[in-house]
């Protein structure tokens, strides 16, 4: 008798892996609870324990993609059994290389930022019926990554079948009919292919960011709003603060002031901090603001917690921290998860306006561009002030306009006379 | 082609099994001079004598056990059990005697029993006179267990009854009774453990017995105005259950709703409902769905029959359900 | 049916060998199940079932060997059933308590108390009906006396006039509690009049005392007269069971009912009053038991039933 070693689902929305580490030999003793093997999903690490005792036989090496639920080892009873076992098909060779014909997968909620609140079916598994469940693996479906229209969201057969119609019309390059977040096959390609042309699978990281971007457009209805914010004050308090760096022990930046002025706003505008989930409008009870953190290979959104309640030096520690271990791949999977709103700074690369998009199912994401000397009207003069565009991005089906220009008004207020956000600092 | 009740149904059956195979007798109270309870006897006595046609002292066990003996001597007695609330006190007969005398004789023995009873459920006569036992009989390995809905059924079923070898319990319901339907007047018999599909559809299998058969079938209507076609399915035997059949219906429409007398807890539709997921699990697309009495005894009066019971509307309550 | 006493007495040592050397099979650990043991009655058995042919049926209880012997079941298929084995007379499905055999009229044992008295008034029904003069009997003790279907089966024979003879053997006790502590009115047989019927208390253990009550009732159930209760007053040597203790009654009883052995009592009938050679009883003696000792052999040598084989006949084809 063997004990198979099978991928953990780790996250809501993970369905694949990246294995990193084999902790264990062939045929080393593995008691229950010890570090196994540790995998990586959109750049995070996790260390997977192993769930029995036993020997190790492993299946696969190191730096191969596995999907949720593969068997890459097994655990025997003995260290002979587990060096004489083979391969066995039996136990299920790891599943193929993603990024072939592989599922597409994206759940019905956020992936690596998902909220703190409780969320429905994260902790279990998602609601499928089995008829649903088998037409999804024969169509090449992952079920669990559709949005489900029966009780309690449970997906049904009409919603795979949906995605098999949606699949089939974005093949045929027509208008999908019917919105279903998952990434569609993608079509036949225009441009002839040439000799010269890279191709790679879409896998990782990648492919994440694909499936979350697409599932967010096609679940929520968002709109973008602007205002210009007038810096002046903020740069003075940034000047400031770079004048105190040795004494803060950290270089502030725009980003952290910005991100400080989101918070507050958000714990004033609860309505704000809010995300449909299911047929629930859930208002989170912490404000924790996600940061967006381009890398060289995509992008990752680690999430500064209760920002509400740090100083603009706490925010800078933090997001200092945070960055670095971003851009080394060393995030943990904490790090990255319950995001309550996100931040996009794109004035870092140069950017004036973009329209961010909404990372799901938070309901509003503020972009911010470069700040930059522009004429100003002050008092009947025109002046030259430092600006900034900033973009609010957010759910319409749960945000009114109105409501959003409330929130926007009272981040650039904040922005304007800075000080009353540390005169508030409990 | 003639229409014919429930009742008369019966009594054609019988009569003409008697008149088939002089081995066929028949005993029970009040079923010869009476003619019948429920009048399901009438002009048997007359038509073959005192010999074959018998009332008995209101005595259970004895009627039951004359009919084991009988049978396992050569003849082929159908013996009646007035309401299926008695069945306690000939349960020995039926359940130590009657079901198991083949199998533990090896065979040495056939059973050609009838035991004839009836359910009055939701007739408002109380707790002694309402029950649906079907899932008890249903429980004992020898015995067939039998529950036709319309008068057709009751006709062809209990002929096949007759002649089969084991013991059968045949469950009459009473408010049935004057239920007419054209039947043919040529000889048929209708194979016991051999479902009826009554009414085709495709969005919800409807699994009903006895008494609820109409009321799907009335449900159906109601439905089919909203465009939800169910498929509704008669097992008509209780034991052996065609589950191929239920199963089969089952695959075409991927949800089950399950509607019997019988109560919830241990009942009819668990045992269908357990079937289904065994065998057509992945064919599934809502969790199989019962609609049966809830845990209780039957009290006295219609408003608690009603209260406790299955209706049309409750039928297409949950159909509508299943489908949303 | 038979007139010849020698027969009579080889079915009696038939029915008390096999019983002494089951007893001892069970004391080596060689049976498997309980052994409800019929010692000390062999003349209520086989003194009914002289006056009765093959066309007559009988349905037994749990004490059973007595009855099935006496009726002529085979030794060898009868003691492999007891031992449940494949070569039983019910494929060793039946075991201890139930064996039967439909083409001389035994209808089986039972493992319910009273089971069977409402089977044998089927069995006599179908009689009735058939019109040739057949009877039933139903074996029962005076534990079954006091359930439920013995009235209803009482008062049906005697309403419907039915060919039964309803047997019971009064043993004293009905299972571990002593007969007369269950009851005002010790004698079965008085509950006759009461239905209808007559009713007859006999000597148990003098088996021509029996077969004489037996013939008197058969030739009033053939005649189409109806039913009779006999009473047969005997003793149970064993206990309910073997390895019951029997604290319910003294050694001292189970001795003076000894000393009235109904075989013992028909050897010295035979020896003085039939004039038959002791060498030649002797004889038979030592033929059945070593007829006996060789069906047991059978029976222990015989293959156990394959358990798959529990699927099979659950309903007749």
């Amino acid at each position: 008798m063997s004990h198979p070693v099978a991928i953990p689902k780790l996250g809501l929305t993970m369905t694949d892996c990246r294995l990193v580490e084999w902790a264990k030999k062939d045929g080393d003793k593995v008691e229950r609870g010890e570090n196994l093997y540790a995998i990586e999903t959109d750049k995070i690490t996790s260390d997977v324990e192993s769930d029995t005792s036993g020997y190790l036989r492993r299946f696969v090496e190191i730096d191969t993609m596995h999907e949720v639920g593969a068997v890459i080892g097994a655990l025997f009873a003995t260290r002979e059994e587990a060096l004489s076992a083979g391969t066995p098909d039996a136990a299920g060779p790891s599943a193929p290389a993603i990024g072939e014909a592989g599922p597409a997968a994206v759940a019905a909620t956020a992936p690596v930022v998902s909220p703190a609140g409780p969320t429905p079916g994260q902790s279990g598994r998602a609601r499928v019926s089995p008829l649903a469940r088998r037409i999804a693996g024969q169509a090449n479906i992952d079920p669990a990554a559709l949005k489900g229209t029966g009780a309690h969201g449970a997906v049904l057969r009409r919603d795979v079948e949906a995605e098999i119609e949606r699949r089939a019309a974005a093949a045929r390059g027509a208008v999908a009919a019917v919105p279903a977040p998952a990434v569609p096959a993608a079509p036949e390609p225009a441009v002839p292919a040439g000799a010269g042309d890279l191709r790679r699978p879409l896998a990782g990281m990648r492919r994440a960011i694909a499936q979350k971007m697409m599932h967010s457009l096609q679940s929520t209805a968002q709109m973008t709003g602007f205002a210009r914010v007038d810096m002046g004050e903020a740069v003075r308090l940034r000047k400031a603060c770079v004048a105190a760096e040795a004494d803060l022990g950290v270089r502030v930046t725009y980003t952290d002031i910005v991100l400080k002025a989101c918070a507050d706003a958000l714990a004033a505008m609860p309505e704000i901090n809010a995300s449909i989930v299911g047929e629930e409008i859930v208002t989170w009870s912490d404000v924790n603001v996600g940061l967006a953190v381009a890398l060289d290979d995509g992008l990752i959104v680690p999430v500064v917690r209760n920002a509400d309640r740090k100083s603009i030096a706490g925010i800078a520690h933090e997001r200092a921290d945070l960055v670095a271990r971003a851009r080394a791949g060393s995030l943990a999977r904490a790090d990255v998860e319950g995001g309550t709103f996100s931040l996009s700074n794109f004035g870092t690369y140069g950017g004036d306006f973009e329209t961010p998009i909404l990372n799901a199912p938070q309901s509003a994401i503020l972009g911010i561009g470069a700040i930059a000397d522009e004429p100003a009207v002050r008092d009947g003069q025109i002046v030259i002030r430092p600006m900034m565009m900033m973009s609010l991005t957010f759910d319409h089906r749960l945000i009114d306009g109105a409501a959003a220009g409330r929130f926007r008004a009272r981040v650039r207020a904040a922005l304007e006379n800075p000080y009353s956000m540390m005169a508030r600092m409990r | 082609m003639a229409t014919k009740t429930y009742c008369w149904a019966i009594i054609d059956a019988m009569r003409e099994e008697m008149e088939r195979d002089e081995s066929v007798l028949l005993i029970g109270e009040d079923v010869a001079a009476a003619g019948g309870s429920f009048g399901a006897t009438r002009g048997l006595l007359d038509r073959f004598g005192p010999m074959r046609v018998r009332d008995t002292p209101i005595s259970e066990e004895i009627i039951v056990g004359l009919g084991v003996g009988a049978a396992m001597t050569g003849r082929r007695p159908i013996v009646e059990i007035m309401f299926i609330d008695f069945l306690g006190l000939c349960l020995d007969q039926i359940a130590n005697q009657a079901a198991k005398t083949h199998y533990i004789y090896n065979g040495l023995f056939k059973m050609p029993l009838v035991i004839r009873t009836s359910s009055a459920a939701e007739m408002g006569i109380g707790p002694h006179h309402s029950q649906s036992w079907e899932a008890l009989v249903g429980h004992i390995p020898g015995l067939k267990v039998v529950m036709p809905s319309t008068p057709r059924d009751a006709k062809g079923l209990l002929k096949a009854a007759i002649r089969d070898d084991n013991p059968v319990v045949f469950i009459e319901h009473i408010a049935l009774h004057r239920v007419k339907e054209e039947i043919e007047d040529e000889e048929f018999l209708i194979p016991l453990g051999k479902a009826d599909v009554k009414r085709v559809g495709r969005h919800v299998t409807v699994v009903a017995t006895g008494l609820m058969v109409a009321r799907a079938l009335a449900a159906a209507e109601t439905l089919a105005r909203e465009g939800i076609e169910i498929e509704v399915v008669d097992p008509r035997t209780i034991s052996p259950l065609d589950i191929d059949t239920i199963v089969e219906s089952v695959r075409k429409t991927n949800r089950a709703l399950v509607v019997t007398s019988s109560l919830k807890q241990f009942g009819l539709g668990s045992e269908v409902a357990a079937e289904i997921q065994e065998r057509a699990f992945f064919d599934l697309d809502q969790p199989v769905k019962r609609l049966s009495p809830p845990f209780t005894p039957a009290p006295f009066g219609r408003q608690f029959d009603e209260y406790l019971n299955p209706s049309a509307d409750s039928i297409v309550s949950a159909v509508r359900e299943l489908v949303a | 049916m038979t007139q010849d006493p020698l027969d009579t007495y080889r079915r009696m040592v038939l029915i008390r060998e096999c019983e002494a050397q089951l007893n001892e099979a069970f004391a080596k650990n060689l049976f498997p199940g309980y052994i409800h043991s019929y010692l000390g009655q062999e003349a209520c058995a086989v003194g009914v079932c002289d006056g009765l042919a093959d066309s007559d049926v009988i349905v037994s209880n749990h004490r059973g060997r007595g009855h099935y012997l006496a009726k002529g079941m085979a030794l060898r298929p009868m003691m492999a059933e007891m031992f449940g084995k494949a070569t039983g007379v019910c494929g060793g499905r039946g075991g201890e308590m139930h064996a039967a055999d439909p083409a001389i009229g035994i209808l089986g044992g039972n493992g319910i108390v009273g089971g069977g008295l409402p089977i044998a008034a089927g069995a006599a029904l179908s009689a009735q009906m058939d019109g040739k003069g057949a009877v039933a009997v139903a074996f029962f003790g005076e534990g079954a006396s006091n359930n439920g279907s013995f009235g209803e089966t009482m008062n049906v024979a005697a309403a419907w006039k039915l060919p039964l003879i309803l047997v019971c053997e009064n043993n004293l006790y009905a299972e571990m509690t002593p007969f007369e502590q269950t009851v005002a009115q010790p004698d079965v047989a008085l509950r006759a009049q009461g239905y209808g019927m007559p009713g007859e208390v006999v000597d148990g253990n003098d088996v021509i005392a029996v077969r004489n009550a037996a013939a008197r009732a058969i030739a009033r159930a053939r005649s189409g007269e109806g039913p009779t209760l006999l009473e047969l007053k005997t003793y149970r040597w064993g206990g309910h069971f073997e390895g019951d203790p029997r604290k319910y009654r003294t050694r001292a009883e189970e001795a003076e009912w000894k000393a009235r052995c109904p075989v013992a009592r028909f050897r010295d009938v035979l020896l003085d009053r039939h004039g038959l050679d002791e060498v030649n009883v002797r004889k038979v003696e030592e033929e059945t038991a070593a007829e006996v000792a060789e069906a047991i052999t059978f029976a222990l040598e015989s293959p156990l039933p394959v358990p798959e084989t529990a699927l099979s006949k659950v309903y007749a084809a």
